[in-house]
């Protein structure tokens, strides 16, 4: 049994995907997500192997959410969609698999018989990965889309991971491995990403390691192991 | 006294110059404002002459010539400014200097000084922004007096002996002083009453040209055919007194109206190669009857000798000539042959810009046919994705919905009209919103504040739907929470306001990055009822966004519309 995940923003077309889903028998349905921060929740704590995944979502869409996932837990992907040019351009391009709203069962179950193949074949998901141009943080209650371009570092803590912002600092869940490997910031210790355009000043400690400053005059550390790396880049 | 008599002797002689300068194309340069490097040349030379003249008619008188030298100097500086008077000056001065006497060097300097004085009122006048009273008599005669009143006291200072120049001043500055500053006056009186005639002239020839103009322009832009081709060339005819006025198109005369009208007919074709030329080579042709003369190729005894074709262009393209004629027995007036041109200039600019209209309206015509035809296919397969799982636990909704998707369709492919009742309007988007309810489910609401009264208002086909669509695609689908949506149309005093607005706040761009429906929406709204109506979009960020469609309650609209049904 493939264990599935079902994201779709609409009911009708989450419960219509169920149907068919458990009518195959070949899944083990994990549940159905109406948006990708659910979604994202649910694919850390339940790892699914297959998602079915609809494009237009609301805040952030499906490629925005496949940006999210950290590699080791990317699960082969379905992607549904009623019209869009664009991303079906795409699909035939990456050859992707894919289905269209109203799905035809012929065509569901074509599609989900390859993933299958290539499922039990172990053959891990390999999906070109689009930089994330939005980071969504918990807002009192509400998700809160910060650009990326904004971010002026992150830390993580016990808590969890911070996101500073001029505006102030917001907590996500996303990973620091998954927001290093997604956007331009760059890792300046274990602890902290820092947004290379925020850099106002790098000072060179004794003992080989570095204080940054950023443009809003908060210090971060650099550890020595990061240092090399973050000279390489600034091509000092 | 015998002085004052031979001066004034002089001075006529002046005035026989000042009446030549009026009539010479000199007089040309005195029309316009400011004066150009060519124009104060040729000036220069002139009055250069003038004073140098003013020295040769001079009467020796104790050693030094009494004469009217300073008229040329002061004239051309209040004319010319500083520089030319002078430029004068120094001309005439170093003449003068080269004479002899006793005073030539004195005279030498103060006509340059003469010169100058003319340039200083120049300037005070144009500083004071009177320019108009460069060419005042008073003028000339003051600056001139105060010229030669200091010439006297030049002389006084500088020619030696100075008693002989004391001698010399007392017999001849009465006389001079007189002579020169009423010289000076009649001069620029002269000038200044051929200038009006002149402006006179020009302010009759351009009124005429405007009233044509005005009369004609308004007939055109109701279109290039006969009939207003006729309208037109009756009143070119009045207006300008030509003998006849033709308006052809590419093939055949439109229209012909004056001396000759028995035989040239409109609707005959175009015969004459003088009008074949024109169209031909797109140039203006002119047969002035003297060197070149007008034949009509279709009986010897037409009366017309001369004629002007002026081909009417649109885009590079000849699309006919308009031409004037005058019989054998009169002159083609030039000023009517530069009224021809400019007028074709005008028409043609007309012509243009009516097919820009035209092709306009054409424009706006196709994009609502497009507007029709592109049903948003998103829209199509999410309600069939939505009614197919319907369909599975309620058959009585699929099967409404399915109604509602048909209608929607239906009235879609129907609408004809560029005008239809707000109900129908909003029956229409009634079917879509009921059909995204059902797909948002929860998660989209609507709430309708129709004022029950404006039903019967009509409106532009397809007001609504595309501020709904955008509604929905760019507002709802894009809010994680609950979206609401409200449609109002409500009166205020004399203008009615339709508004679509939604919680989201999500299209916060100006209107024109938008897409076709909504910038459709507001140009054809502008085109039928003006630019103070149409489209604004109101936003705030995460909140809410507002559409808002103004329109003007005609009240016939409203009245009206219960027949249209």
């Amino acid at each position: 049994m493939i264990r599935a995940l079902i994201i779709d923003d609409e009911q009708h077309a989450r419960e219509e995907l169920e149907l068919l889903v458990a009518e195959t028998g070949a899944f083990k349905l994990l549940g159905s997500c109406a948006n990708a921060i659910d979604a994202l929740r649910k694919i850390r704590t339940e790892k699914p192997e297959l998602l079915f995944l609809d494009i237009e979502m609301p805040a952030l869409n499906g490629f925005e959410l496949l940006a999210m996932i950290e590699d080791e837990l990317m699960p082969h992907v379905v992607f549904v969609t009623a019209y869009n040019q664009h991303a079906l351009k795409a699909f035939e391009e990456k050859t992707l698999d894919y289905l269209l709203k109203p799905v035809s069962p012929e065509r569901f179950l074509k599609t989900i018989n390859k993933v299958r193949e290539s499922i039990r074949r172990g053959e891990p998901p390999q999906y070109q990965i689009e930089p994330l141009r939005h980071i969504p943080c918990q807002f009192s209650n509400r998700v809160k889309l910060i650009p990326s371009n904004d971010i002026e570092y992150v830390f993580s803590n016990l808590t969890g991971i911070h996101i500073v912002t001029e505006e102030g600092q917001f907590f996500t869940e996303l990973t620091l491995r998954v927001l290093e490997a997604r956007t331009s910031l760059l890792r300046c210790q274990r602890q902290y990403l820092v947004n290379p355009e925020s850099i106002d000043e790098i000072k060179l400690l004794e003992n080989g390691s570095a204080e940054i400053k950023t443009r809003l005059g908060t210090p971060l550390p650099v550890s020595r192991r990061y240092l090399r790396q973050l000279k390489v880049y600034l091509k000092l | 006294m015998y002085l004052v008599f031979e001066l004034l002797q002089q001075t006529a002689v002046i005035i026989v110059i000042a009446y030549l300068f009026s009539k010479s194309p000199v007089m040309n340069y005195l029309t316009g404002d400011r004066l150009q490097r060519r124009e104060l040349l040729v000036l220069y030379v002139v009055f250069s002459l003038f004073s140098i003249l003013g020295t040769y008619t001079g009467l020796p008188i104790q050693g030094a010539i009494a004469n009217t030298r300073a008229i040329g100097a002061v004239l051309a500086g209040l004319i010319g400014g500083p520089v030319l008077g002078v430029a004068v000056g120094v001309t005439a001065g170093i003449h003068r200097f080269f004479l002899g006497g006793f005073t030539d060097f004195a005279c030498g300097i103060s006509t340059t000084a003469e010169g100058l004085i003319g340039g200083l009122v120049h300037l005070y006048l144009l500083r004071r922004k009177q320019p108009e009273n460069l060419f005042h008599p008073f003028v000339a005669f003051s600056a001139t007096l105060v010229a030669e009143a200091l010439q006297m006291l030049i002389i006084l200072a500088i020619a030696r002996p100075f008693s002989d120049a004391v001698a010399l001043v007392e017999v001849i500055a009465v006389p001079m002083i007189c002579a020169n500053s009423v010289g000076a006056a009649l001069f620029i009186s002269m000038v200044r009453d051929q200038k009006r005639v002149r402006d006179k002239v020009g302010a009759m020839f351009s009124a005429k040209a405007f009233t044509v103009a005005d009369r004609t322009l308004g007939i055109l832009s109701r279109g290039f055919s006969a009939e207003t081709a006729r309208e037109m060339a009756e009143i070119i005819r009045q207006e300008t007194g030509v003998g006849a006025v033709a308006i052809t198109d590419r093939e055949k005369i439109l229209a012909f109206s004056g001396v000759g009208a028995d035989h040239h007919r409109a609707g005959n074709p175009v015969v004459t190669k003088w009008s074949k030329q024109a169209l031909r080579e797109n140039k203006v042709v002119f047969a002035n009857g003297y060197d070149e003369h007008f034949q009509c190729p279709l009986s010897n005894h037409c009366p017309l000798g001369s004629a002007l074709v002026v081909p009417l262009q649109v885009d590079q393209e000849v699309v006919g000539t308009i031409s004037l004629y005058e019989p054998k027995t009169k002159l083609f007036l030039n000023i009517n042959r530069s009224f021809g041109e400019g007028l074709a200039t005008l028409y043609s600019h007309q012509l243009l810009r009516s097919r820009f209209e035209e092709q306009k309206s054409l424009l706006i015509q196709s994009e609502l046919k497009l507007l029709q035809a592109q049903v948003n296919p998103h829209f199509l397969f999410n309600a069939l994705n939505t009614i197919m799982a319907i369909v599975r636990k309620d058959a009585d909704q699929a099967r409404e919905l399915l109604l509602q998707l048909s209608n929607f369709f239906r009235t879609n492919l129907q609408r004809k009209s560029d005008i239809v009742t707000l109900e129908q309007e909003l029956a229409h988007i009634s079917a879509y919103l009921e059909i995204e309810k059902a797909r948002f489910g929860e998660r989209l609401s609507v709430v309708q504040e129709i004022d029950p009264d404006l039903l019967n208002l009509q409106i532009p086909v397809f007001t609504l739907q595309p501020l709904i669509e955008n509604a929905i695609k760019h507002g709802i689908a894009d809010l994680l929470d609950q979206g609401q949506i409200w449609v109002r149309v409500y009166r205020q005093q004399e203008t009615i306001y339709i508004e679509v607005e939604d919680n989201a706040g999500s299209y916060c761009e100006q209107l024109d990055t938008h897409g076709l429906g909504m910038r459709l929406v507001d140009q054809r709204i502008k085109n039928i009822y003006g630019s103070e109506f149409g489209l604004t979009v109101d936003c705030e960020p995460q909140q809410k966004t507002l559409v808002q469609v103004k329109l003007p309650l005609s009240q016939e609209l409203v009245n009206d519309s219960c027949v249209n049904h």
